[in-house]
């Protein structure tokens, strides 16, 4: 990044600083089970807040531990446990022939899932803004996030139904309803962000059919001139093959590099309209720079044979932080203290997702 | 950029700090003052306190900065710049670092003590299930068994005579008083036998077409008899419902219960503790342990089985080790006369029920 240019928001940490929390986590959470995770989090997010340098004030994450594990607790006891037997008793009922009533109840336990896939987003960021400080002043929103749910659920199908067409459509109107729900202190955030100005990219997706065909035709191109021949020797046939495999991965890289520039644009398009009172938000990572930031975890994790996945979060939360830009005016006297109620638990069902339990 | 931003700081005055009330974002440049049992805060326009030492409390993860917050008032908080001042210190905790027990015992010892509490964890993970299975009673795994599996969507194949044939079998080896409710055979190409919660064994066709003789089969069944009898059924239940809740391994896939089931190891003191029984059971019934062990070999022996039948059977849940077909050789007693295990028309009427049964044989097209 440009050093000389003052930005609003800045990342002070060294990763030499950060090490230490990182492999005493790694410790702790090994002899523990997996328990301390809870804690681990917490920790990493006490530094990674405390590092972050906002026009004059560094933010401050005052969340728990115990949080953290009250709402894993939670999502399991009112939503694990519940769907584990609705699996069980799916699976018995197709065993006992009973194939009908068990995909209906299949159905609806995916509908279900995808709504509190919804509510779970919204309750994080909820969450996450209630633990985050800056002056003295919190975030928060005293939205339950269940008619964010619902949203998300008919946002959701609807945006894929017309062959995905719609996703971009669904992703912003989705960003907006979130973000507008939530507030800092005594302000709300403004979130207009447009699907308009990322359809360009994302239409870039159902351009791969016609570069493949072209592919396609290309190689039977080359059939036909006599490249690959019946009678060939085994090094054309070997190149052959060689120029085929090329082929499909050039064809998954191609996938890959067009849903980064797809997200990054979305991000742009997404943190670029967002606003608290006086204070317009943008973010300036572009393709290239989000493809740097995937190909240098990839590095890590692999020349550390794995251990840099613990440096994971941490390059993230830099990469953000570092490309997030804001202007305009903060009022400091005028930015009251968020009167919104605080969720006693944290991020329980996101856990759950993440966990990929189901 | 913004009017309250452009406050600066008194560095290195004894005692000056910043200030935010939590009531708004302003920030004030404050002097401490000390009172006898604690301090106020005073600059700018702002006052704030008494505070009590008790009540104020050290924050971490702050940059070298020392930051204070103030019990009962979100958002209070007291910043200096660097250490605190001497005077200031010495009445206040150290901030939390890894947690609170964690800080109670230091890292070290914390690690020492979470390693040994997590190593007596998973003995107990592991081996509750098989002390806890059997207080759960019969009637209520035998609910769970019927509730998992019924009538196995119609799989298993019947006839009368052979129906007859594997009562007769089983009731010589003793099923009754272990608690099997039923012996099946089902149309499944696969050479396995599954004991299920419930007191219900099945037997895969595809053993049956492997089997030369009646006395195999009498020896693997006799093994999945001793499975219902020592609940081992109900604690591989106990331990992968336990698992499956503790890893989040909820898997969505229908047929993964079966899957799971075929999969469902019980351990190798159980397996030991089976075949003790199956040997005795052959004994009783006067069976010979010599084709249980030929069996044995014939499957594991790598030769013959095919790599995707080992994989899937019998033997990938049942390894056989040379200790096993032994304490099988070594249970023939000399002298003793052993009969066949089935008359060949019984052990007939077994091996043909999946042809005879239509309703069974329908489905064989069920794929796995």
């Amino acid at each position: 990044m440009d050093a000389d240019r003052p930005s609003a928001s800045r990342f002070t940490g060294r990763w030499q600083d950060y090490a230490p929390i990182a492999f005493t986590n790694l410790l702790l959470m090994i002899v523990t089970l997996g328990i301390y995770r809870f804690w681990a989090t917490t920790r990493t997010r006490k530094y990674l807040w405390a590092n972050t340098h906002f026009i004059d004030e560094s933010l401050e994450w005052t969340g728990t531990g115990v949080e953290l594990l009250v709402g894993f607790l939670m999502a399991l006891v009112f939503f694990g446990i519940p769907f584990f037997f609705l699996q069980f008793g799916a699976q018995a009922l197709a065993l006992q022939g009973h194939a009908a009533i068990a995909g209906l109840l299949g159905i609806a336990a995916f509908l279900v899932l995808l709504m509190l896939a919804g509510v779970a987003r919204f309750r994080a960021l909820r969450y996450r803004l209630s633990r985050s400080w800056w002056h003295g002043i919190r975030g928060g929103s005293d939205d339950n996030g269940i008619a964010y749910g619902f949203s998300w659920l008919w946002k959701s199908i609807v945006g894929a139904l017309p062959l995905w067409l719609l996703i971009p459509w669904s992703m912003t109107s989705l960003w907006n309803d979130r973000w507008e729900r939530m507030s800092f202190g005594s302000q709300t955030f403004r979130s207009e962000a447009q699907a308009g100005p990322i359809y360009k990219r994302f239409l870039l997706f159902y351009l791969l059919p016609f570069v493949i065909a072209a592919g396609a035709v290309g190689v039977a191109g080359l059939f036909a001139s006599g490249f690959l021949r019946r009678d060939m020797d085994v090094t054309a046939a070997i190149g052959a093959i060689l120029v085929l495999i090329v082929a499909v991965i050039g064809i998954y890289i191609l996938l890959g590099l067009i849903a980064l520039a797809y997200y990054a644009a979305f991000l742009r398009e997404a943190i670029g309209n967002l606003s608290l009172g006086e204070i317009q938000f943008q973010f300036g990572a572009k393709t290239v720079q989000w493809l740097k930031l995937f190909l240098g975890d990839v590095l890590l994790v692999v020349v550390t044979l794995g251990f840099g996945a613990l440096f994971l979060s941490y390059r993230h939360w830099k990469f953000f932080v570092t490309h997030l830009e804001a202007t305009g005016e903060v009022s400091l006297s005028a930015l009251g203290q968020s009167r919104t109620r605080e969720p006693g638990q944290g991020e329980g069902l996101l856990d759950a997702f993440d966990l990929g339990a189901l | 950029m913004d009017d309250g931003a452009a406050i600066t700081g008194q560095d290195g005055q004894q005692g000056a700090a910043w200030h935010y009330d939590g009531r708004s974002a302003t920030r004030h440049a404050v002097r401490v003052a000390p009172t006898g049992e604690g301090f106020t805060l005073s600059g700018d326009g702002v006052f704030s306190g008494p505070h009590r030492w008790s009540d104020i409390a050290a924050l971490d993860g702050t940059r070298g900065r020392s930051v204070y917050g103030l019990n009962g008032l979100a958002g209070w908080r007291l910043i200096f710049e660097g250490p605190p001042p001497e005077a200031f210190a010495v009445h206040l905790p150290l901030p939390a670092r890894y947690g609170r027990w964690v800080d109670r015992f230091g890292l070290t010892r914390a690690a020492i003590g979470f390693t040994a509490i997590a190593a007596g964890f998973v003995a107990l993970v592991l081996s509750a299930p098989s002390w806890i299975a059997p207080f759960v009673p019969r009637s209520v795994e035998n609910r769970l068994g019927d509730a998992m599996i019924g009538d196995f969507g119609g799989r298993f194949c019947r006839t009368a005579a052979g129906r007859t044939a594997l009562d007769r079998l089983a009731t010589h080896l003793g099923a009754e008083a272990a608690g099997v409710r039923s012996v099946e055979v089902a149309n499944i190409p696969m050479v396995n036998a599954v004991a299920m919660p419930g007191g219900r064994i099945m037997i895969f066709d595809g053993l049956l077409k492997q089997a030369k003789s009646a006395d195999e089969v009498a020896g693997v069944l006799a093994h999945e008899i001793g499975h219902v009898r020592h609940r081992d059924t109900m604690a591989a239940l106990i331990r992968q419902l336990g698992l499956s809740m503790v890893l989040g391994g909820l898997d969505g896939n229908v047929g993964a219960l079966v899957s799971g089931a075929l999969s469902l190891s019980y351990g190798r003191d159980a397996e030991r503790a089976a075949d003790v029984y199956a040997i005795d059971a052959l004994r009783t019934a006067a069976i010979s342990p010599d084709p249980i062990a030929a069996f044995f070999d014939r499957l594991g022996g790598g030769k013959g089985g095919e790599k995707l039948e080992r994989a899937t059977g019998w033997i990938s849940s049942h390894p056989v080790s040379a200790d096993r077909k032994a304490a099988f050789q070594n249970s023939k007693q000399r002298g003793k006369t052993y009969g066949p295990a089935l008359s060949d028309a019984d052990w007939a009427a077994i091996r043909g029920m999946c042809r005879a049964d239509p309703k069974g044989a329908k489905a064989s097209g069920f794929s796995w």
